[in-house]
């Protein structure tokens, strides 16, 4: 069971307008290059006879490949180390993997398409920091037509690692430490909690879209 | 009919006693002696699992809604990864091995009975031969034999399903030889309706073993009834 888990905290940051600044703060603390996320969800959830208590599974396509490439992903509860702090198992699958879940007795909830961008490096452990927005698709499997926001004019900011339960100690170390870096822009918040801005996000963007020395980055849309 | 590519082309074998028989580890002896009689090099120990998942249901009486032929296989060649196979379905689902994690953190799905098919493997020219006993976790009891006979080169569908009709039949005639109670069988699934395509993989493979398994319980009510 070597890193099967993955930990995952989410952020929640203000207003689009800062995206920017957050891209090159990321940059900075990354060094290398972001790659693009189009990610449809397919939230499904049991039935109502099977299993004692109620399941949720995730199956994830990626829309950014030649291929659909599918991944299901299972989200626990808040961890005991810290309550922003969520184990994740996720496994590649193969293409009949939606069938199989119907199949098995799971019905689609709701659908999420998830736009933005990934920057994947090495501090302490492999950390995957996404930025994104989420909007839930209206008509089934729709994922080109326009979609409501999730949280309009909010930025969803996920921060991963994968941890094997030797590990896991350090890792949720490490990505707790990393997440200090993005605080003057960012509010640690619980799943499901909307945030307002962070006080000191104006100025901490102001000052590095200055020092950056360019004042012409878009974030680019998918 | 268009060529069919394969990297490799697999066939699992299952044993099939005559009547009034039944599978013992002498049975699997003499097969391996059979195939080192025929020149075949031990290599090493190979091992792939089955498991039955079941639902956990809140009321029984709704029991068929939910399959009732929930399989999930691991093969040695891949190690790290998963198969599901629903048979009725005709579904196959390739994953990575943290699926089975995933099942068990869900808690709608138990894992009831599990087999192991275990044995030596052995080098036979452009072949690779597994020999196995099927054993059940829960009571190491000997359920059966397996075989899976693989032609390595990658090679047109025409060609090696006819290399390996010839293998097969040079096989089961040194087999004979030994006047054992049975014989082999294979029983080819119809894997178009998998949505698996002309290229064989290991998807192709766990659908054997799923095919191989009703066939073992079939037997096995036979022999009962």
């Amino acid at each position: 069971k070597e890193k099967c888990y993955k930990l995952s905290l989410d952020l929640k940051q203000s207003t689009n307008g800062h995206v920017e600044a957050l891209e090159i703060l990321l940059l900075g603390l990354c060094g290398v290059p972001k790659e693009n996320l189009r990610v449809h969800e397919l939230c499904l959830k049991s039935g109502p006879n099977l299993g004692s208590e109620a399941s949720e599974i995730r199956i994830l396509c990626d829309l950014m490949q030649p291929e659909p490439a599918w991944t299901v992903r299972h989200v626990g509860g808040a961890d005991q180390i810290s309550v922003l702090v969520r184990t994740m198992v996720e496994s590649k699958a193969s293409k009949h993997v939606l069938r199989l879940f119907y199949l098995l007795g799971y019905k689609l909830d709701h659908e999420l398409l998830r736009v933005g961008f990934a920057f994947h490096f090495q501090r302490g452990a492999q950390i995957t920091v996404t930025v994104s927005s989420y909007s839930r698709l209206l008509k089934l499997h729709a994922t080109d037509d326009d979609n409501v926001p999730v949280t309009p004019g909010i930025q969803m900011v996920e921060v991963t690692a994968p941890a094997s339960a030797e590990n896991y100690t350090e890792v949720a170390a490490a990505v707790s430490s990393f997440c200090e870096y993005l605080a003057p822009l960012l509010h640690l918040s619980k799943p499901g909690v909307s945030t307002g801005v962070v006080p000191t996000a104006a100025a901490a963007a102001a000052s590095l879209m200055s020092f950056s020395g360019s004042t012409n980055i878009r974030h680019s849309e998918v | 009919m268009p060529i069919k590519w394969y990297n490799f082309y697999g066939r699992v074998l299952h044993w099939q006693p005559n009547a009034g028989h039944t599978v013992n580890s002498q049975i699997l002896a003499e097969v391996s002696q059979c195939v080192e009689s025929i020149n075949g090099v031990k290599e090493g120990k190979w091992k792939a699992t089955l498991s039955f998942y079941r639902p956990l249901l809140k009321d029984q009486s709704n029991a068929a809604e939910f399959p009732r032929d929930f399989l999930g296989i691991s093969l040695p060649e891949q190690p790290n990864k998963y198969y599901f196979v629903l048979r009725g379905h005709r579904l196959v689902v390739e994953a990575d091995s943290t699926i089975q994690t995933i099942m068990e953190k869900l808690q709608s799905y138990k894992t009831r009975v599990a087999l192991n098919f275990e044995g030596f493997q052995y080098q036979l020219g452009d072949f690779q031969l597994r020999v196995g006993k099927v054993v059940s976790i829960q009571s190491e009891s000997l359920r059966g034999i397996v075989m899976e006979m693989e032609y390595k080169p990658s090679s047109s569908w025409e060609k090696s399903h006819k290399i390996m009709g010839e293998f097969f039949d040079i096989w089961q005639e040194a087999l004979s030889k030994r006047q054992l109670p049975g014989h082999f069988v294979h029983m080819e699934p119809n894997f178009g309706e998998y949505g698996l395509s002309g290229q064989y993989t290991l998807q192709h493979t766990a659908v054997q073993y799923a095919t191989l398994m009703l066939q073992m319980i079939a037997t096995a009510q036979s022999v009962r009834n």
